[in-house]
Order: C-alpha cells, then sequence, then structure tokens
C-alpha cells in the first residue's frame, strides 16, 4: 500500500495523551458518580470532583486559544451562535453542570463545612434520591459525550463507530470499580461494596474485551482505508504494544486472573491493589491507544 | 455575512483546479502563503511537514509508476463537518457558499481540525487559529470582485474560482466541457473543489 498523504491526527490535530487523561479523567467522574448514588462515602465524592477538575483543567490547557475563551463566550451568548449540533457544545453544559454538582456533593461530605449553617442545604440535597439521581444521569452523560466527543470527528475514520461511546462506559465502568477496590484496601469502602465489584469488574472486562476486539475487527475488515490503517497501527503496528500489553494484558488481563484467584483463595488486599491500578492503566492506554491510532483518510493512494 | 439558520447562499462560490494544465510549479502555494500568512513564509507546518499554507501539496506514484500530485485545499462543503463540530459557532458558511471562520469565537479546541476528512487545517502557531482556505485576505481579494492569490499566480490557468450558480461563470463552463470528480464525494459533505481531469 503505498499511501502518500498518511497523516497522523496526533500531529496536527494533537489530541493525544493530554486529551486521553482528559477523557480517563471525565470517565472516571462521569460513572464515579453512577457509583455514588449506591454508595455515599466522602472519599468517592471528593475524587469525583478532583477528577473533574483535573480533566478540566488538562481540556483547557489543550486550547491553542485558552485566553479567548472568556470572549468568544460573551460573544456566543451576545449573537447566540451556540451551536446545538456539536457534541463539545454539549460537552460544556454537562461538564459545567456535573462539576457543579459534584462540588455540592463534596460540601456535604466535609463535615468541617457543615457546621456553617449556610451550606447545610447541600447535606440536605446529598440525602435526596432525586438529586442523586440527576448527579448520576449527568456523570453518565458525560461519560457519553466523551465517547461522542470522538466518535463524531468526521476526519478520523476509525473513530466514526458508534461502538466508541459503549466501550468508553464499560470502560469508564471498569475504573470506577478498580477506585472502589482501592478504596476497600484503603479502608473507606465496605467489603460487600468490594465484593460486588470484584463480580460487577470480571463481567464488564468481558465485555470490554468484547468491544475492543469488535471495534479493531470490524475497523480492520469492513473500515475505510483509513479505518483500516488506524486499527492495523493498534493490532500490528506501532501502537501493538500498548493494545497488546497495555490495553488487553494490563488492563484486562491482570484484573481478570486477579479476579478469579479472589474468588477461589479470598481477597487478599495486595492483589486488589495491582488489579486496581492494573485496570486504572488499562483504561487509561486504551483511551490513548484508539486517540493516537487516529489517522486521516488517504487521498491519494 | 453570515449564513443563518435555513437560509440558502445567494452564490456558491468554488475552485476548480485542472490537474492536467497544472506544471506542480508550486506558485499558488507561495501565493497562497504569501497574501493570507507572510509571517509563516519560512516557517513549516510540523504536521504536514511541508510549507505551512492553505494548499498542500500530496504527491505519490501510481500502480504504473508514474508520479502523481495531489493539490488539496478547503472544498467549501456545502454539509461541512467542520461547521456542524464546532461548539460556538466560530466555523460558518457565508452568503457566498464559502465556509469560513469567525476568529472572535474561536477557542482553539481543534475539533474543526480533526472533523475535517480532506486533513486542510493547519494550527497557526502563533494565534492558534485552525487556518484553511480562503485566509482573510483572499476573502477580502473576493469581496473586492477579484481572484483569490493561488488563480492570481497560477501560469498555466490551472486554477479557476468562481460561482456555480452562474451557468456564465468561467468554472460553470468549464465543469460543463471538461471531466471532474471531487474527493472523497462518499463522505457526503457536498464538497465544491473540483479536479478537472483533461487540460483546457
Amino acid at each position: 500500500m503505498n499511501v502518500a498523504d498518511l497523516t497522523f491526527q496526533s500531529d496536527v490535530a494533537h489530541w493525544s495523551w493530554t486529551i486521553a487523561l482528559f477523557l480517563w479523567f471525565v470517565g472516571i467522574a462521569g460513572m464515579g458518580s453512577v457509583a455514588y448514588y449506591f454508595s455515599r462515602k466522602a472519599p468517592l465524592a471528593i475524587t469525583i470532583l478532583a477528577a473533574m477538575v483535573i480533566g478540566l483543567l488538562l481540556v483547557f490547557s489543550h486550547l491553542t486559544r485558552w485566553w479567548n475563551l472568556p470572549i468568544s463566550l460573551f460573544y456566543a451568548v451576545l449573537e447566540f451562535s451556540f451551536n446545538f449540533q456539536s457534541w463539545m457544545f454539549w460537552g460544556f453544559l454537562i461538564l459545567g453542570i456535573h462539576v457543579v454538582l459534584a462540588a455540592v456533593v463534596v460540601l456535604a461530605n466535609l463535615p468541617f463545612l457543615q457546621r456553617y449553617w449556610f451550606l447545610r442545604w447541600a447535606a440536605v440535597l446529598n440525602q435526596s434520591n432525586l438529586f442523586l439521581g440527576l448527579f448520576a444521569f449527568v456523570g453518565f452523560m458525560a461519560t457519553v459525550y466523551s465517547g461522542f466527543l470522538i466518535s463524531t470527528a468526521a476526519g478520523v475514520p476509525l473513530w466514526n463507530t458508534a461502538l466508541i461511546p459503549v466501550l468508553w462506559v464499560i470502560s469508564a465502568s471498569v475504573a470506577t470499580v478498580a477506585v472502589i477496590e482501592l478504596f476497600y484496601v484503603f479502608g473507606w469502602a465496605e467489603e460487600r461494596e468490594a465484593a460486588f465489584g470484584l463480580r460487577l469488574g470480571m463481567g464488564l472486562d468481558v465485555m470490554k474485551l468484547l468491544a475492543i476486539v469488535a471495534f479493531i475487527h470490524i475497523s480492520l475488515t469492513v473500515g475505510t482505508m483509513g479505518a483500516q490503517i488506524g486499527a492495523e497501527r493498534m493490532f500490528s503496528g506501532d501502537l501493538a504494544v500498548m493494545t497488546w500489553v497495555g490495553v488487553i494484558g494490563i488492563g484486562i488481563f491482570v484484573p481478570l486472573v486477579i479476579g478469579a484467584y479472589t474468588l477461589v483463595a479470598g481477597k487478599k488486599k495486595p492483589l486488589l491493589v495491582v488489579s486496581a491500578v492494573a485496570a486504572l492503566s488499562g483504561v487509561l492506554f486504551l483511551r490513548a491507544a484508539v486517540l493516537l491510532a487516529g489517522v486521516w483518510e488517504p487521498l491519494v493512494i | 455575512m453570515r449564513l443563518r439558520r435555513g437560509q440558502k447562499p445567494t452564490r456558491r462560490l468554488a475552485h476548480i483546479w485542472n490537474e492536467a494544465n497544472c506544471t506542480a510549479c508550486g506558485a499558488c502555494i507561495i501565493a497562497c502563503t504569501a497574501t493570507n500568512a507572510p509571517e509563516m513564509m519560512h516557517r513549516e507546518e510540523k504536521g504536514w511537514k511541508s510549507l505551512a499554507s492553505n494548499i498542500r501539496r500530496i504527491e505519490s506514484v501510481n500502480a504504473q509508476g508514474r508520479p502523481t500530485m495531489l493539490l488539496n485545499q478547503c472544498q467549501h462543503c456545502e454539509d461541512a463537518p467542520c461547521v456542524h463540530t464546532c461548539p460556538f459557532g466560530a466555523v460558518y458558511y457565508t452568503d457566498d457558499g464559502l465556509v469560513a471562520i469567525d476568529e472572535r469565537l474561536c477557542i482553539g479546541c481543534s475539533y474543526c481540525v480533526s472533523a475535517c476528512p480532506y486533513n486542510v487545517r493547519w494550527k497557526h502557531p502563533d494565534s492558534g487559529l485552525p487556518l484553511k482556505c480562503m485566509g482573510n485576505a483572499c476573502l477580502e481579494l473576493v469581496a473586492a470582485r477579484q481572484q483569490p492569490a493561488c488563480v492570481q499566480a497560477c501560469p498555466a490557468n490551472a486554477r479557476d474560482f468562481g460561482d456555480l450558480n452562474d451557468p456564465n461563470s468561467s468554472v460553470s463552463q468549464t465543469l460543463r466541457r471538461l471531466p471532474s470528480r471531487l474527493l472523497l464525494e462518499k463522505a457526503g459533505t457536498k464538497p465544491k473543489y473540483f479536479i478537472v481531469e483533461s487540460a483546457s
């Protein structure tokens, strides 16, 4: 294949590790909010807010005209030029709402702030299933957004698949389960949560493996040339080590093997730490590999 | 003028590149940079590994072993993904049927860069703007009823620019007379950059 104008997306649009980390943090915060509905604990609330803030700072640092954000917002409001077709526009809204809701949840979870009468409304909201349901829904939508953001970038054919939002939700759920496992090791989560997380995590790992295989297989076999080249880079090219070792080996098989061993032999905290860190790393490697593999459709062959 | 939602453009300005006439001299590329971004004349677009210009030269060898060359640039699509993806409406259609950028509204998120199937946008290293054809200076030329810099600079008459809605325009006449093709037509973006395949 003689492809003259093969251009890597990461060389021109520069969506690489910074954006991968942003997507990773948004995924942890997003699906973490869903987990918070069931496990209302301060460490999880703080993790969600911290992940959101770090993720937003990363994406802000990636803007090549960040200084123009207030001006562009001013004119966009003045002229009502917002683009409702753009997933990035919806992302601004969803992430903005999510970070505010996460801040309320953190307020409610910090006892030294709850001494002040004027902050007690946060604790009232934190006990409302309706409010926490909204928090979970916005978190879920933030994760979904982070998938659609990529899959609607029409210039990179590898990404133009409905699988990415699904894969992002599954893998962000894996990351959230890993965070809960770490909390259990630190004594911040109950054993029943860790036990449920372990089984749920193993099921999610299998789903994630299936989704990754489908993503690469479909792109390799019936994708356009740009999609095939991208998938080839992940399968057997320069990103194969990241895919096979990082995404599948460390990210899926290590947690699966440790999970299976734990089911048979019982929980061992050092192993749970290894499993959780491996799962979290795998989720980050997945986002990085998919982003870095993106190439434009060759125009000259 | 920005085209409002549901409004139809009054003109459908389009570029023509006659690959049979083209001598690959590169005058259009240099003229584009010199006119629209003179500060980039000696600076490379790192992603493309070529001169930072709104026109990109792509070279290859065909199946018969003969060298081939394509001049690629913004297609001014009538269903442009860059317009659909820009969060604040910085990328818009003009009433002349062109795709333009409003610098006031751009935050440099690069979504338009990764959304363009033709890979025609490049980020200006100083302003952070995702630039493409047509640059501000060429838009001024067109507003003054002149041809863009690339058309003026071409010594082989391989380039033309005009209104597809006007049956008497030179571009309409050329497209009626000579065979032409569009790039990535199946992408559904309704591009308006016509590659004419035989010499005029």
